[in-house]
């Protein structure tokens, strides 16, 4: 910024020789120039000065007219004392920025030069600005670029120790009552401590982990700091402390701690402030850190509770499940299955398929209350009209109308047929493979369940002989997308297609190819959970099977 | 189908003194379900006046699941506000949704202000016993 700064750089600030010429030359000088008595008189000024005090009048006591820090200035180099060099007098007049060099006049008279240093404040602050806002895009991109709890928090504070003070300690949102400490050090290494630590000890540091706004570094006493505040091997007593919060997503992402030693200058104000725009930007990484780490756990703690159980044979029918969560990191899965099995090879086991409406954390909940209802309500699974309605009375409610659709499926195997009672709540209607190759639809229909005062249902009775399999399956297959365009479904007409050779698989196998023959149709795109369940009348006379010799029904068999 | 336009979701609002209407162009899905609500209750939550509120799906390119909770918690509320709700012009794919999910005659059914009471009844809390 060459034309901020040349302005007073031309400027003598000290001319040495002003005695002799006082009173000739003075008079025509480009800054103000005052001159005044021992007692603080003002003796006389020249035009400058006259532009900058307007109204000022000679012989007028110095301090009626121009600021304390100039008055008092006078008083001292009246009374022999000097500034030291590196901190001349200065400070402001009106909204302008003056440096004040006295030199000694006739019979103890003081003249003041005043050389205005306006732009070169502005152009410094501007600079400083500059390199601010060059720290705080680095903090915010190296921040971001982890989602790391741990890193982030190492990074912000030794970026803190780097840029802002000497050393950092960032304290964390308790853990129980444990805090986790980050210590960092100019030049020096992070270390972690998590510990009970008595938070009232610094003075604003609760108020900060509250998210209050910070307290001005001037009201913390150094010397109270207690151990922990600071950062082991910390070269010398701790001079100035600033405290200021973290803000993060509407909850606050801990405090930082900042503090210097005795051989550095005391926080200024600015620097306090600059401190501030830091800890927004290191709390907003943090949080958003926390909030990825915390999403991140609960969808694994869900998917541990929600994920599909593994299937098998159960009094002598085959069952066997295959689910593909959708690509989406967001998504915990919102298709479900289950199969309850029956105490007693003479009673049903129920199998229940569905898919919740919406996804994510909202689809998961509902997911997980319409398993547990339906695992209490299965006493009364004889009447899948009656156990669908009560079903969906515990789903009701007017926050909302997320709603389940579902298949029921009440098996039963009574001399080596498959009895089975499927209801449709709003589902897609399982389908039949029997023997001869046909895809049967199963004429069920009912509505969902979850949103509406009253479900109604039919419950279609049909029986499996050995070899058949009845799929059910979630609209994630058949609206699978994919195929050579690429944005076509899967439907209904390639899924029959693809069950037909299915007749006398094992269930395993049928819902294996389904999930395949879906998986390849979509190829790398996007999918929609896909879930698939089969319940298969198993073979009799399996092992002459194994041993290939083809029996009575393997005709179609194609595997 | 190649018209890159024909999938952007644009709902569009005609008002007259009995009937509000909104045309629900494009995929009606996840991202966009919970825009046409706020559109059709907006215009339910002043005093109304209206008599009938007419959804067009001539446009409609697709829906899931999520778009059909949303016309669900429309039919809610236009029932709650006495008005009768229409769904005009439904395109094959809706049409065999809502009569697989066996909705279509509870949504097209002259409202009853006693759903929405029903399922603030079943609340475990007593959060929606505000319901008119």
């Amino acid at each position: 910024m060459p034309p901020l700064v040349a302005v007073s750089r031309g400027i003598p600030a000290r001319p040495s020789d002003a005695d002799r010429t006082v009173g000739t030359t003075w008079s025509d000088a480009p800054c103000p120039v005052l001159v005044a008595d021992r007692d603080g008189g003002l003796v006389r000024m020249n035009g400058a000065a006259r532009t900058l005090l307007p109204g000022a009048v000679d012989g007028e006591p110095l301090d009626q007219r121009v600021p304390t820090w100039l008055s008092d200035a006078h008083h001292q180099v009246s009374q022999g004392e000097h500034a030291p060099a590196d901190a001349p007098h200065a400070g402001s007049i009106d909204d302008r920025f003056f440096a004040a060099h006295p030199t000694p006049g006739a019979d103890g008279e003081v003249v003041w030069w005043l050389v205005e240093e306006t732009d070169r404040r502005l152009a410094r602050a501007l600079d400083d600005a500059q390199g601010r806002s060059r720290i705080l895009t680095e903090v915010s991109s190296t921040l971001l670029s982890t989602l790391n709890v741990g890193r982030c928090m190492d990074t912000a504070a030794a970026m803190a120790a780097e840029h802002l003070a000497e050393a950092a300690v960032l304290v964390a949102p308790p853990q129980g009552r444990r805090y986790p400490l980050t210590h960092a050090q100019r030049g020096g290494r992070v270390s972690h401590v998590t510990r009970r630590i008595d938070v009232a000890a610094v003075p604003g540091l609760a108020e900060a982990l509250q998210g209050f706004p910070p307290v001005p570094a001037r009201w913390i006493n150094p010397d109270d700091l207690p151990d922990w505040a600071v950062p082991d091997g910390f070269a010398g007593p701790v001079n100035s402390v600033i405290v200021t919060p973290l803000p993060g997503h509407g909850v606050p992402a801990g405090a930082l701690i900042l503090l210097r030693s005795s051989t550095e200058q005391a926080f200024t104000e600015g620097e306090e402030a600059f401190a501030r725009l830091f800890a927004a930007r290191a709390g907003a990484a943090l949080s958003a850190a926390r909030l990825y780490s915390e999403q991140t756990r609960i969808t694994e703690t869900l998917m541990q509770e929600l994920l599909p159980p593994t299937l098998t044979s159960v009094h002598g029918v085959d069952f066997a499940g295959g689910y593909r969560a959708a690509k989406e990191q967001d998504r915990v899965g919102g298709d479900f299955y289950d199969v309850h099995p029956a105490a007693h090879p003479s009673q049903e086991t129920l199998v229940v398929l569905g898919d919740v409406a919406g996804k994510g954390l909202d689809a998961a909940v509902l997911t997980g209350k319409i398993r547990n209802t339906l695992h209490a309500l299965l006493p009364l699974a004889d009447d899948h009209e009656r156990l669908l309605n009560l079903l969906n009375g515990a789903l009701l409610t007017s926050r909302h109308t997320r709603f389940a659709t579902l298949v029921l499926a009440s098996v039963l195997r009574r001399g080596g047929k498959v009895h089975l009672r499927l209801t449709s709540a709003g589902h897609l209607p399982p389908l039949i493979v029997r023997n001869d190759g046909t895809v049967e639809e199963v004429a069920t229909r009912g509505t969902l369940v979850g949103a509406l005062p009253t479900v109604t249902a039919t419950t279609v009775r049909t029986v499996l002989a050995p070899g058949e399999t009845c799929v059910l399956f979630t609209d994630g297959i058949t609206e699978a997308r994919g195929g050579p365009l690429g944005d076509d479904l899967f439907g209904d007409h390639r899924l029959r297609r693809a069950l037909s050779p299915c007749a006398g698989m094992p269930a395993e196998a049928v819902v294996e190819r389904v999930q395949m023959l879906a998986s390849e149709w979509v190829g790398a795109g996007r999918h929609d959970d896909m879930a698939a369940v089969a319940i298969s009348a198993p073979r009799t006379g399996r092992l002459t099977v194994v041993n290939g010799q083809v029996g009575r029904q393997e005709g179609r068999r194609n595997r | 189908m190649t018209d890159l336009h024909s999938d952007e979701f644009v709902l569009t609002v005609l008002r007259d003194p009995l009937t509000l209407t909104v045309r629900v162009s494009g995929e009606l899905d996840y991202d966009t379900s919970d825009d046409l609500l706020r559109a059709v209750v907006a215009h339910l939550t002043e005093p109304c006046g209206f008599r009938d509120v007419r959804l067009d799906f001539r446009d409609l390119r697709y829906i899931d699941s999520t778009g059909l909770s949303a016309l669900l918690m429309i039919h809610r509320r236009t029932s709650a506000a006495g008005v009768l709700l229409h769904l005009d012009h439904r395109p094959d794919f809706l049409e065999r949704m809502l009569t697989m999910t066996n909705v279509l005659d509870h949504l097209t059914a002259p409202g009853h202000r006693e759903e929405a009471a029903e399922a603030a009844a079943q609340d475990d809390d007593a959060t929606g016993a505000g319901v008119p």
